[in-house]
């Protein structure tokens, strides 16, 4: 019983920590890649005697993004198919919570010692994913369907490279269970490989360039998201920002194995969360954007041989 | 500086055109011939053919007397510097169309007929040119719903799924302008433009204000390239009468075009960084761009509208340190410029996205009537400072520079060209700065009267390609000039536009619209630089100090 109620807390508790620490990863992508390019990036407005204390940078503003769409109008469009289009939002962002909680923190394993915790992982967010789709394609704006087609040519691609990088270090470690796979011996060489192309996929589902072509504003407006508004955008924004999180401690717990065992590995848990949030936005600062048949090529002809390379490697 | 007219041209002329009533040699090598108005048509086949090309298709407004009809076109391949103007007068304002005959005819036809109602016999494209499609009642062939008018005679079904509109507001195009295209899957298969959202009727304002002030109006046509449009006005005002302009202007003058050009250019590379997606490119020129437009304010006291352009000079001179202190500035600038756009240029996802991207091959710039960098990126060598120069000094002895071409036909080509032209427009601002610093002298000749009934072209490379004035000065004043007529060189560009898109993917529209160029809006914003102090002062600042200069 007791244990039931500390689990129970620590989802609750992992749950505001993962939004708090979504926040700070999304808002450094925008920080560090505003600075490489000679951009302020977020900023407030600060008393001038305050700011020697406070500095003006705003760490929060992606939670405040999203609660300025909490307030605003939601419009839902004439044509839209209307059920899918108000529900897809919070379904997505339903699969996104779930599927942190079968990611374990240091400190709290949560659910990821559950059997097979793996496999429920990597299909939570790829529903989380899938659901952001398929709002976006009952919206019935021709923006959406040209984004919405974008995004799942790229959605089939980078998934496909994703789960064969995640099950590359299951059949290494031989166990479908996170918890185990974290609780492991390190292994430099497999880190270092699987981790390359778990990144490499993480680029195409995270929309990091060059890969963020379904919200290509120059060609598309916003995309899939250009019929949304008010609430329901904000829904798909604390979606993101928690498959942000999501992804960020999926690599620590399979790659970098000792670091969400204990409390006592935190600050290293957050050091190795941090540069792979600089490695992003360095990519994001250096590329500009493919066209979606070059991003293709580049999943299907060198991203996905190579991680199947690997797995036969391992097998062997 | 004197401005030669060859003596021997009407002859020449007589002989390519010999069945013209009245022949006119007027400035710098420019021949106004009178034709019957059945003769436009066959003429035009005749000159087309013979290697010369359609500046612009106009017409002038005579009031009680009617109309003359004016094709303004270009013989510098053939004989040094020619322009000859075709003038035909009619009463009934019905003229035999020449956009069967040349496609550059075919927007200044539908100019034409909306802003003088010229009718034209034959017109291949009938639709409106300002106006929207759909005024006072729907065309024929556009299916109509309520008051919606849909282009490209397609049914109101099928619009709803595959038809995109571009614009008028669009994030990936700043200015106005609609770009319907039609899309099957992502690939475009048709594509019309309608341009018109911005018409200001500025040139009638200029007609109304005389000459000396009409060159402010003219300035303000565009932002970027506001220093081209001030250099083709006075040109063109220049050849009204026997001019004369002090060197040291002329230097000035040229000075400014090539800076004007290398803010432009960069602005466009920008551009075309954050189309493609790239904010780094975007803010690495910008950046460049900055520093260009630190050196144009302290030489002329303004970032945007320079204000130093005169009839017969400049107002403003460039002292010598300053000039001194300004070629220190570009020689800096030029090698940061070479090594970071060679970075832009060869980056991997960049030359993906441009590289077989909006074909336009030399046929089809040629037909088409493409100018600039445009017609450059597509192997043909043309360049209005080299052919036909306006009143700076583009003159080789002198200072040593060169028409860059690319062979490429594609938006990486325009890149290219524009990006080497960058060099190039740097290389002749440092050799005028090097000469001004070691020289002075006059800036500005005494003001002469403007003979009644002249008329003359003045042309000029504008950042975006070539840009054609035609001034005409009124019969009985002095002061006011009948008619001005202007063609833009984004006017031409545009028109090219739906031959580059057919056939590209979706991703590509916004690249395409961008390498042919854009023009962004200004900034009010204002610096007072003087020996010892530096303030920047804000738009209530300004707003009260304009109260106060106009308080009596």
């Amino acid at each position: 019983m007791v244990n039931e109620f500390i689990l129970l807390l620590s989802m609750l508790v992992v749950v505001f920590v993962g939004l708090f620490l979504g926040v700070i990863y999304s808002f450094l992508l925008r920080k560090i890649s505003a600075r490489l390019q000679w951009r302020v990036g977020p900023l407030m407005s600060v008393y001038s005697d305050l700011r020697p204390l406070l500095g003006t940078t705003r760490v929060l503003q992606p939670l405040y993004d999203v609660m300025k769409l909490f307030g605003k109008e939601t419009i839902v469009p004439e044509v839209s198919r209307r059920r899918l289009f108000l529900y897809s939002p919070y379904i997505s962002l339903t699969f996104a919570v779930l599927a942190v909680l079968f990611i374990p923190f240091p400190g709290a394993p949560l659910l990821s010692s559950t059997p097979y915790s793996l496999i429920l992982a990597s299909y939570l967010l790829i529903g989380a994913a899938l659901f952001s789709v398929l709002g976006p394609v009952a919206s019935g704006s021709p923006w959406a369907a040209v984004g919405v087609r974008r995004e799942a040519e790229l959605f089939l691609v980078s998934e496909l490279g994703f789960v064969l990088s995640i099950f590359s270090v299951a059949i290494a470690r031989g166990s479908l269970t996170i918890w185990e796979i974290a609780n492991s011996p390190p292994r430099p060489i497999l880190t270092a490989v699987a981790g390359a192309l778990m990144l490499a996929a993480m680029l195409g589902k995270l929309h990091i360039k060059p890969f963020d072509m379904p919200e290509a504003e120059a060609e598309i407006v916003a995309g899939p998201y250009t019929e949304y508004s008010g609430r329901l955008l904000g829904t798909y924004y604390l979606a993101r920002i928690f498959i942000l999180y999501g992804l960020m401690a999926l690599f620590v717990s399979l790659l970098l194995p000792p670091l969400s065992t204990s409390i006592i590995w935190l600050p290293a848990y957050l050091v190795s969360t941090l540069v792979l949030v600089f490695l992003l936005a360095l990519i994001q600062v250096l590329n500009p954007r493919y066209r979606i048949g070059n991003a293709l090529i580049w999943y299907v002809k060198i991203l996905i041989p190579l991680s199947i390379l690997n797995i036969v490697v391992l097998v062997v | 500086m004197k401005f030669a007219t060859d003596p021997k041209l009407l002859e020449f002329v007589k002989e390519i055109c010999p069945d013209g009533l009245e022949y006119r040699q007027l400035h710098e090598n420019r021949v106004a011939v009178r034709v019957r108005v059945e003769d436009l048509e066959g003429l035009a086949d005749l000159f087309i053919k013979f290697g010369a090309r359609l500046i612009h298709a106009t017409a002038i407004d005579l009031e009680m007397k009617g109309f003359e009809i004016l094709h303004i076109y270009d013989f510098s391949k053939v004989r040094e510097r020619l322009v000859i103007i075709l003038e035909a007068h009619t009463e009934r304002p019905e003229v035999p169309s020449i956009g069967k005959v040349t496609w550059q005819a075919r927007w200044a036809e539908r100019e034409m007929k909306e802003l003088l109602g010229i009718e034209f016999v034959g017109m291949p494209d009938e639709r409106h040119q300002f106006l929207p499609y759909e005024w006072p009642e729907p065309v024929e062939g556009g299916a109509q719903k309520g008051s919606e008018f849909i282009p490209m005679n397609m049914p109101i079904t099928e619009a709803y799924q595959t038809l995109i509109p571009i614009g008028p507001y669009h994030p990936g195009v700043i200015e106005g302008q609609t770009v319907y295209v039609k899309v099957e899957g992502e690939d475009v298969v048709a594509a019309d433009i309608k341009t018109g959202f911005h018409h200001r009727g500025i040139m009638k304002l200029i007609e109304r204000r005389g000459y000396g002030r009409g060159v402010f109006a003219a300035e303000k046509i565009c932002g970027i390239c506001s220093g081209a449009h001030g250099l083709a006005y006075v040109t063109c005002v220049e050849n009204l009468y026997e001019s004369e302009v002090p060197d040291r202007a002329l230097y000035i003058r040229t000075l400014l075009a090539e800076l004007n050009r290398m803010q432009s250019h960069l602005l466009w590379i920008g551009v075309v960084a954050d189309v493609i997606g790239w904010k780094t490119g975007f803010m690495l020129t910008w950046g460049l761009r900055e520093r260009v437009m630190d050196i144009i304010e302290a030489i002329t006291g303004n970032r945007v509208n320079y204000g130093v352009w005169r009839v017969g000079g400049v107002s403003r001179d460039v002292p010598q340190e300053l000039a001194e202190r300004a070629r220190r500035a570009v020689e800096g600038l030029k090698e940061e410029c070479s090594e970071l756009l060679a970075l832009v240029a060869d980056h991997p996802v960049v030359k993906s996205r441009l590289i077989g991207v909006g074909k336009l091959s030399y046929e089809q710039a040629f037909d088409g009537g493409a100018v600039g960098p445009v017609a450059r990126g597509s192997n043909w060598k043309m360049d209005v400072r080299a052919d036909n120069p306006p009143h700076a000094i583009y003159d080789p002895k002198l200072i040593s520079w060169e028409v860059v071409t690319d062979n490429g036909c594609d938006s990486y080509a325009r890149t290219i060209v524009r990006v080497k032209e960058l060099l190039v427009s740097a290389g002749i601002v440092s050799q005028c700065l090097e000469h001004l610093s070691k020289t002075t002298g006059e800036i500005r000749a005494k003001p002469r009267s403007i003979p009644v009934g002249a008329e003359a072209v003045g042309l000029n490379e504008a950042p975006r390609g070539e840009l054609a004035y035609y001034i005409r000065a009124s019969d009985r004043d002095e002061n006011l000039p009948q008619g001005i007529r202007i063609r833009t060189p984004s006017y031409r560009n545009n028109a090219v536009l739906p031959l580059m898109l057919v056939g590209c993917n979706l991703a590509d529209v916004p690249v395409i619209m961008g390498s042919i160029d854009q023009c962004l809006a200004c900034t009010d914003r204002v610096e007072v630089i003087g020996e010892n102090y530096r303030r920047s002062m804000g738009w209530e600042e300004l707003v009260a100090m304009s109260r106060r200069a106009s308080r009596w």
